[in-house]
């Protein structure tokens, strides 16, 4: 194993650890465009020249692997002066519209200009090269090739990660410039990671085009639930607004995040949230609303059901449970969802759309209750007058329920997943509003953070249904979250 | 450490512990002054203000009420980079962005609302701003209002070129320039 000194701290790495890594370990930032720890190693922004002591020029940190011996130095003086250099002929033909860029902010030029460099240019602003400004580039990308700095970042993530290679630099030299591959389209379900990964404002996202400055915007950290992969997301809002969702890189999950995960965060926000109860079509406020399903759920005289939902966290699926069992004193409740899961894509995307399966079947099993399919076969039968779901689970009974003619009561988040037919709908707090335990198709556990606060009046699922059990005269006794956890085990 | 001085009260004489002699004389002084400006009115040093104002000093032109500049063709040369709404103490400043269909300077703010109210007249945001679009020239002197609405000021209220004016200053100014070149506006 090499030993070797970086700054004169030594360290010992495995063989085939480059420079750069190496100086990771230590804590050592060096500056870098094109290298990305997910990305093939190109070595064509030259931002991470380092000195190593008896070799006669500079080398790259991101391509130089460590050998026994060598001395490597990242601040001398040497180095200094070669990054302030590359830095200039990088910014020799940006076109500094810093303020109307997107990227400003996080920018890889603004914050290592600052750092390493602060040189007035010495090039006329005349004779700079001008490109294409603003080309919208597939539905989620907006390419400015005059801002390109040529990392090849975006061309590398398309040929390595989605292998679908749609982006090339075309031409060469003071010529070239990243553009489509002729009759391509870039929509390959990954593509706003390049707008993640280009260090300038090369790439922007159109969704998040102009809404906001980054620096406004507040970080929380929170997990993606467009499927049963879970990856790991930070939610980047300001002012009760959610602007944009970007990935949280985790050795275990995820570094990227699909297009359909980014874009989940766009429920919360849209028209049609549920502040109120819904019966049959009608909006009506909460509390009328909670004591008529009281009193639907009275009238059945046991002949209920409840289904939990592989869409709700563990403490939801948990509440739902307790409200069969303690409140509605009913055998028939089933946590028990298995739809196909895996990696449908090879990349993130999961064959089960759901987020929770994993979740709900602890739930089932501290709690007991029958196969779905014994339930889908009681509801059908029309033994069952009254089922209480959340929206999106009620669709897997559909057939069911056109069999049976039970009636639904629902929770729903959003005014368009209440399914057709249902009964009474009532509002819950969304997973960006509240928090929530997830478990992934690896069986991980993973939390959901509010990001925002839900309008007056909407609580999260595990309140509501505590509510719900008091209107029908049972007290389930969930003060908190972590009430409706006790007993389950989620390892 | 609190610097203390000491201040040699002089002990008040006889006259002055009498009281009303006193009193008379701080009326003599109120009414010499009525008189003085009953009779002598260009002397009043006070100005009546809002419906009158005093030339300002050279330094205080630069800390008057808002503007935004407008190019050629009408558009505020703002790009809504939100630097002044950034820079801005008071927290007075709301800017809403937009982009252009057409023009490649790509953004301008749809809304850009000052409220003078709160606003401290600091000239950060003229400060801070890259476009050289917002100036704090107009020589007009914010308040004196009956309702506070009457200080919201919005786009259309800010948008006013001086004479001589539009510039073709500022660093993204030359897309919009170019632009208005291309269809014979500059």
């Amino acid at each position: 194993m090499p030993r070797i000194t970086i700054d004169g701290r030594p360290i010992e790495v495995e063989k085939g650890v480059t420079l750069l890594e190496a100086a990771q370990r230590l804590g050592v930032h060096i500056p870098r465009y094109c290298y990305h720890p997910k990305l093939s190693v190109s070595g064509n922004c030259r931002m991470c020249l380092v000195e190593i002591e008896k070799a006669p020029k500079l080398v790259t940190a991101c391509s130089t692997e460590a050998a026994d011996g060598m001395a490597v130095l990242t601040m001398s003086e040497k180095v200094k002066t070669a990054r302030r250099d590359v830095l200039e002929f990088l910014l020799i033909n940006h076109p500094l519209d810093c303020p109307v860029c997107d990227q400003a902010g996080e920018c890889g030029l603004q914050d290592y200009y600052m750092e390493h460099s602060l040189a007035k240019s010495r090039f006329p602003a005349e004779d700079k090269v001008r490109r294409q400004k603003r080309r919208v580039l597939g539905p989620h990308l907006v390419l400015d090739n005059e801002r390109c700095i040529l990392c090849t970042r975006c061309v590398r993530f398309c040929s390595e990660v989605t292998r679908t290679s749609e982006l090339e630099v075309m031409e060469r030299a003071d010529h070239s410039f990243i553009d489509l591959k002729e009759g391509r389209a870039l929509d390959n379900g990954y593509s706003l990671n390049i707008a993640d990964i280009c260090p300038v404002g090369a790439w922007t996202s159109r969704d998040f085009r102009f809404k906001q400055r980054v620096w406004f915007l507040k970080k929380t950290p929170t997990v993606c639930l467009g499927c049963a992969t879970g990856c790991l997301t930070e939610v980047h809002h300001n002012e009760n607004t959610i602007y944009r969702v970007v990935p949280r890189p985790n050795a275990e999950t995820n570094t990227w995040l699909c297009d359909a995960g980014r874009m989940t965060y766009k429920a919360v926000q849209a028209g049609d949230r549920l502040a109120k109860g819904v019966i049959k079509n009608g909006l009506i406020d909460l509390e009328p609303a909670l004591r008529e399903t009281a009193s639907r759920i009275d009238e059945a005289h046991g002949a209920l059901a409840v289904l939990g939902s592989p869409w709700l966290s563990v403490e939801d699926n948990a509440a739902l449970a307790r409200l069969a069992k303690d409140a509605l004193k009913t055998a028939d409740f089933s946590f028990d969802f298995s739809a196909e899961q895996g990696v449908k894509d090879g990349i993130l995307i999961n064959k089960d759309p759901a987020p929770n399966a994993a979740g709900a079947r602890r739930v089932q099993a501290a709690f007991g209750g029958t196969s779905f399919a014994e339930l889908s076969a009681k509801v059908a039968s029309g033994a069952v007058k009254v089922l209480v779901t959340e929206a999106r689970a009620a669709a897997l009974l559909k057939d069911a329920l056109k069999a049976g003619g039970a009636r639904l009561i629902v929770f729903a988040a959003n005014r368009s997943e209440i399914p057709a037919g249902a009964y009474a709908t009532l509002p819950y707090a969304s997973y960006f509003e509240t928090p929530g335990t997830f478990i992934n198709f690896q069986g991980l556990e993973r939390r959901t953070q509010p990001a925002v606060t839900a309008a007056e009046g909407v609580k999260p699922l595990w309140a509501m249904v505590n509510k719900l059990a008091v209107y029908s005269g049972t007290s389930l006794r969930l003060e908190s979250a972590q009430d409706a956890l006790k007993g389950i085990d989620l390892k | 450490m609190i610097s203390v001085k000491k201040v040699d009260n002089r002990p008040l004489n006889f006259l002055e512990r009498l009281y009303l002699p006193e009193i008379a004389r701080g009326l003599l002084v109120t009414t010499r002054h009525f008189f003085v400006n009953l009779f002598n009115p260009k002397g009043i040093p006070t100005v009546q203000y809002p419906e009158q104002t005093l030339p300002l000093p050279h330094a205080a032109r630069e800390r008057t009420r808002h503007r935004l500049k407008v190019r050629a063709d009408g558009s505020p040369k703002c790009v809504a980079c939100f630097m002044c709404q950034t820079a801005c103490p008071a927290y007075c400043i709301h800017i809403e962005a937009a982009e252009y269909p057409d023009n490649p300077v790509e953004k301008y703010p749809a809304v850009f609302d000052i409220d003078l109210a709160r606003c401290v007249m600091c000239g950060m945001c003229v400060e801070a701003c890259p476009e050289d679009a917002i100036a704090m020239d107009t020589l007009e002197i914010p308040g004196g209002v009956l309702d506070r609405n009457a200080l919201k000021l919005g786009r259309e209220a800010l948008l006013r070129n001086l004479a001589g004016e539009p510039s073709l200053k500022g660093a993204s100014n030359r897309l919009a320039n170019d632009y208005l070149k291309s269809r014979g506006q500059a």
